[in-house]
């Protein structure tokens, strides 16, 4: 199987996982209590309204019927109207999404660019004092409430120090990309960024951080004693080519298999780190609509999070393919 | 179940780790303070104490910039003047907002976290290792469909997921009296103890899948084994086979799950109770959210102290899970996520 | 450890081994694994080294050639290596006399800067021996690639990098790519393949290990280790794991190569068959020591040592079956430190077990020639049953038991280094 038809593979599978997704969605409305109209009308709608929506939802058709309306329109891109917001739930939800993403790349990247070197260092540093420090940022990491750390580098960082802001998203990395050529200036720019999602980040970063920093070690160690480094050696290949090309790639491909299932953790974690820090994405949207019981937004936005889920999950198992040939191959 | 072999190396491991024998004393320590917090907080939990409110720690001494304004002869006056609030003894890691004994709140959320956190775990084994088994040992459709849907749960984040499930379904809560006030001890403690029941089922079901796939693989390796094949060749049946040779033979790495489950859901009810989706107001992340309106001001340790018992009682966890990972070495790793 | 003093070495002594001890340092404490071991290989020569497994055959070859990993430790001995360049660069130092240098007493940057050049190795298992996630022909160009960058850079040759960028290798590490090695190392990873007898080879080095078979692998392997060019080539194992007819193509291989005049080899094996089919000089190892050493024929035809004879003993013979087949009875000795019994290790194990056999046995001259060495009184005096070693003493008593227990933490932490 070459590379490409392994792609198209996986492309399909996701396929195959969205429609689950909007699946269990759509039969989300059937849980909620009383009746299928509570999950789409606001608390206060009075009859005729929800005898509207009703009609409109066609919640007295078949269920068949219904569950294809509900499909066609979503194919669409026609996720629904908040009554509650008086808004289409597309626009709306789509116009969250940018923070959200924003935020999730940037704590990915700290967490990738810290803990893998970190994890190398402290595997081939073995029992030394380098790493016992990981060791230990590792274990407090991957059990530190991210919401808490939050608070702390906020009471620490912001509130006391006032290097970074407590709250909210001055500008995005989009506005900072454009002010290299626009007219704002570039470092002013770039620094409101960083002042306002640098803590965001590091808190929704750590629990990763410490996560792969771990694995990275024990996955060296593993890939360190086996019989093909000791062959790469004894053929006097210098150290730094068999720690970094032989054994470093092999310990990346269980390392970025546990980070594609993880990344449900990560769109959790940003969804409470953006209530700590008023974060305007995602997270805040899918809070503030249960507490608004505002349904459609809620289920717009679970339906956004689980495609968002699968789409990475494809581009993971595209670079895993291309790290580890045995997956296209056999 | 458990051989001989397992427990010599579960021993020599612990010998060994100094890390696996902090994470034992950790829990310990939790597990004691959680089951006798009647007898161990010092103060009620509940009991409000304004003229006690807002108390440092032992050992900080808090200084505060109190304006207060005044009419004097028809003029507006500010006095500015700086309040010196000490520690007291009653009071070991302060109090409140509402002067709340904190110590005696987070010894009474290490009961919640544990509860939840001990019973999540259950149901969410009690569902998934079954499923898993069913799956794995039938392969086939029951085997594709399970892993289908495995599949679309994953793609909902437990978080995400949780807060919408208890969205719709409101948050029920039961109180349950405390045995321990009930049987006359410590009659100033809170005479029931409110169990948060939605949030108990809702992390159980969030957490099931990652239960179901441990026990799905074990099922498929194990359907092959020789002593697995000898019993189906006597005729024994299938529910049989899967109680008495499959189940006691995977039940090693489902134990392992068990542990880093515990440690993840305990993390999961913290960020439910902070983001006011609990039914207790007795947890460590209810109290962080009360303790964030104070961080600006100041008083760091109403927040703080929380979010530290939760890193000690998880740390304590993950250490005893890296502990029976060494020791047993099922070789699942990083699995089972918050 | 006794300071030998330089010996004279003769001109066709490519590399002298002197009184070799390898430990490990385990938990369960120290295991001499290779003690005070000592052999020649000279040119264009194939020298075995046969024993049980656990006898520390492999921990020797690793220790030629500075692989020994941690808890492991050279802890003594010398190795003397013929090299008129080295010899140039540490004249002066006691390192070296004559041509010969000994790489025990010389930096451990240049011992690994002979890796691939003068020493490489080929083990038992190819499968596990080869990364598994790059391609065969890569890993092959790869040590093609070492001596060429190595001889357009020498004084960097023994730097971690070898002058090659970090960054680089991190982006090695994450992408298939094959900027390490250029395309001069590739067209020669092929030719080796050739060399081999791989068909196809310029399709096959494109294919990563698990679409190879074992015997192709191993093939491939050999390709690998002689990419170098090396003077000595260390073969641990190298058919063990084949089926039994590639097993005689992988010898054929390795016969042609020393036929060929390009390299001597170190044949490590627990196969006598390999051994006389291909060696000119062997050494029997026990517990960690070569109990007797010569040539071949003086070895296997007048075998004076009891496990040498017992060895040759449980060889099926086809002429003569049952007549010759007689298994040594009891278990390879533990190798823990502090369960090593004084004197001759095997006298535990031995028919012939004298009195004697308590004491420290020195190595003495075989009667056939001066280059047949053995370490067992029986090559000074004749068996006299009258002093023989006590049976209940020595064979079933409480050491022994301990012994059999131990069997195999020890095992653990000697194939670990095997």
């Amino acid at each position: 199987m070459s590379q490409g038809r392994f792609i198209a593979k996986r492309v399909l599978q996701g396929v195959g996982v969205v429609w689950g997704v909007v699946s269990i969605v759509f039969l989300l409305r059937f849980i909620t209590p009383g009746s299928a109209i509570n999950a789409v009308a606001p608390l206060d709608a009075d009859r005729e309204t929800r005898q509207a929506i009703a009609r409109e939802l066609g919640l007295n058709q078949p269920l068949h019927v219904q569950y294809g309306d509900y499909l066609v329109s979503l194919l669409q891109g026609d996720m629904g109207f908040s009554y509650v917001r008086g808004q289409e739930v597309t626009t709306l939800v789509f116009s969250k999404l940018p923070a959200t993403v924003e935020l999730a790349v940037a704590a990915t990247v700290v967490a990738i660019g810290l803990s893998i070197p970190l994890g190398v260092v402290s595997a081939t540093r073995r029992n030394q004092p380098v790493d016992w420090l990981a060791t230990l940022f590792s274990l407090a990491g991957i059990s530190t409430p991210n919401f808490w750390l939050g608070i702390m580098l906020i009471l620490v960082l912001a509130v006391q120090l006032g290097i970074f802001q407590t709250s909210g998203r001055a500008v995005a990395a989009v506005e900072v990309a454009a002010a290299v050529v626009g007219p704002a200036s570039f470092v002013k720019t770039l620094r409101l960024w960083l002042a306002h999602i640098t803590l965001p980040a590091v808190a929704l970063g750590t629990y990763f951080t410490a996560l792969v920093t771990r694995l990275t070690r024990s996955g060296m160690l593993d890939e360190l004693g086996k019989p093909y480094v000791r062959a790469a050696r004894a053929k006097g290949l210098p150290e730094a080519v068999v720690r970094y090309k032989h054994a470093l790639r092999n310990t990346l491909i269980p390392v970025i298999t546990v980070l594609g299932l993880q990344l449900g953790t990560l769109i959790g974690g940003a969804v409470i780190t953006e209530a700590v820090f008023s974060w305007p994405g995602l997270g805040t949207l899918v809070i503030r609509s249960i507490n608004l019981r505002d349904w459609p937004v809620l289920q717009g936005s679970l339906i956004v999070i689980g495609t968002s889920f699968v789409l990475v999950n494809i581009l993971v198992d595209v670079v895993y393919s291309s790290l580890d040939p045995r997956v296209v191959n056999d | 179940m458990v051989s001989d072999r397992v427990r010599r190396n579960l021993a020599s491991e612990f010998r060994s780790s100094v890390l696996a024998k902090l994470g034992v004393v950790l829990v310990l320590l939790v597990v004691f303070v959680a089951i006798f917090a009647p007898f161990v907080a010092p103060h009620n939990p509940t009991t409000q104490d304004l003229d006690n409110a807002e108390r440092p720690p032992l050992g900080i001494v808090q200084t505060e910039e109190r304006t207060t304004s005044e009419m004097v002869d028809g003029e507006v006056q500010t006095v500015t003047e700086t309040v010196t609030i000490r520690p007291d003894a009653a009071h070991p890691l302060g109090t409140d907002g509402l002067g709340r004994d904190m110590l005696s709140r987070v010894i009474y959320g290490a009961r919640t976290s544990l509860i939840v956190g001990v019973l999540g775990t259950v149901l969410a084994a009690t569902v998934g290792v079954p499923i898993g088994l069913i799956a794995g040992y039938y392969r086939g459709r029951i085997d594709d469909g399970l892993m289908r849907f495995a599949d679309v749960s994953l793609a909902f984040p437990s978080l995400v997921l949780a807060i919408a499930l208890i969205g719709l379904w409101g948050r029920a809560s039961v109180a349950v009296p405390d045995p321990f006030v009930a049987a006359g001890f410590a009659q100033e403690m809170p005479a029931t103890f409110v169990l948060p029941g939605t949030v108990i089922v809702v992390v159980g079901v969030v957490n099931w899948v990652w239960f179901a796939r441990i026990a799905r693989g074990e099922a498929l390796s194990l359907r092959d084994q020789e002593y697995v094949k000898a019993a189906r060749a006597l005729g024994a049946d299938d529910g049989r086979i899967i109680a008495g040779h499959v189940l006691p033979n995977a039940i090693t790495p489902i134990i392992v799950l068990g542990t880093v489950q515990v440690a993840a859901i305990i993390l999961l009810e913290s960020s439910l109770s902070f983001l006011g989706f609990s039914g207790t107001t007795l947890s460590w992340g209810f109290d962080i959210s009360q303790g964030r309106d104070y961080v600006s001001s100041g008083q760091w340790w109403i927040a703080g102290m929380p979010g530290l018992a939760i890193m000690v009682a998880v740390i304590g966890i993950n250490l005893i899970g890296d502990w029976l990972r060494d020791a047993l070495d099922p070789g699942i790793q990083g699995e089972g996520g918050a | 450890m006794p300071d030998v003093s330089a010996p004279a070495l003769d001109d066709d002594v490519l590399v002298a081994v002197r009184d070799l001890s390898t430990r490990f340092f385990t938990e369960e404490g120290q295991i001499n694994a290779v003690e005070g071991v000592s052999f020649e290989v000279r040119d264009n020569e194939v020298v075995g080294i046969v024993g049980e497994s656990g006898s520390g055959k492999s921990v020797t070859a690793l220790s030629l050639i500075d692989l020994v990993d941690s808890p492991g430790e050279i802890t003594g001995g010398e190795v003397w290596y013929r090299d008129a360049e080295l010899a140039e660069e540490f004249a002066g130092s006691d390192a070296v006399v004559g041509d010969h240098v000994d790489l025990r007493r010389v930096p451990a940057t240049v011992r690994r800067s002979l890796r691939g050049s003068s020493f490489s190795m080929i083990f038992q298992d190819p499968m596990s021996s080869l990364n598994p996630s790059v391609t065969v022909g890569e890993q092959i160009a790869e040590a093609v690639e070492v001596q060429r960058r190595a001889k357009g850079n020498p004084r960097r040759t023994r730097s971690r990098t070898q002058g090659y960028g970090l960054g680089r290798l991190l982006v090695d590490a994450v992408l298939p790519s094959r900027s390490y090695t250029d395309e001069e190392s590739h067209a020669r990873a092929i030719k080796l393949l050739e060399q081999v007898g791989i068909p196809d080879p310029a399709e096959r080095a494109d294919e990563y290990p698990h679409q190879f078979s074992g015997g192709m692998l191993q093939r491939a392997m050999i390709a690998q280790a002689l990419a170098g060019e090396p003077d000595v080539l260390i073969a641990d194992e190298p058919t063990t794991a084949l089926d039994v007819t590639i097993q005689a193509q992988i010898l054929d291989i390795l016969r042609e190569l020393q036929e060929s005049g390009e390299t001597s080899v170190v044949m490590i094996t627990h196969d006598l068959g390999v051994i006389a089919r291909m060696c000119d000089r062997v050494g029997v190892m026990y517990a960690g020591e070569i109990v007797e050493r010569g040539r071949l024929a003086d070895v296997f035809d007048d075998p004076i040592h009891p496990y040498t004879q017992g060895l040759l003993g449980s060889v099926p013979d086809l002429e003569a079956p049952a007549a010759r087949l007689q298994p040594i009875e009891g278990n390879v000795p533990s190798l823990l430190d502090r369960e090593m019994p004084e004197g001759c290790y095997f006298a535990d194990r031995c028919p012939k077990a004298m009195a004697d056999c308590r004491q420290p046995v020195p190595e003495y001259d075989g009667d056939a020639s001066e280059e047949h060495a053995v370490q067992c009184v029986l090559a000074d005096r004749e068996y006299d049953p009258a002093v023989a070693l006590d049976d209940t003493d020595g064979v079933i008593d409480d050491t022994d038991s301990v012994t059999d227990d131990t069997d195999g933490a020890t095992d653990d932490g000697v194939v670990s280094g095997e």
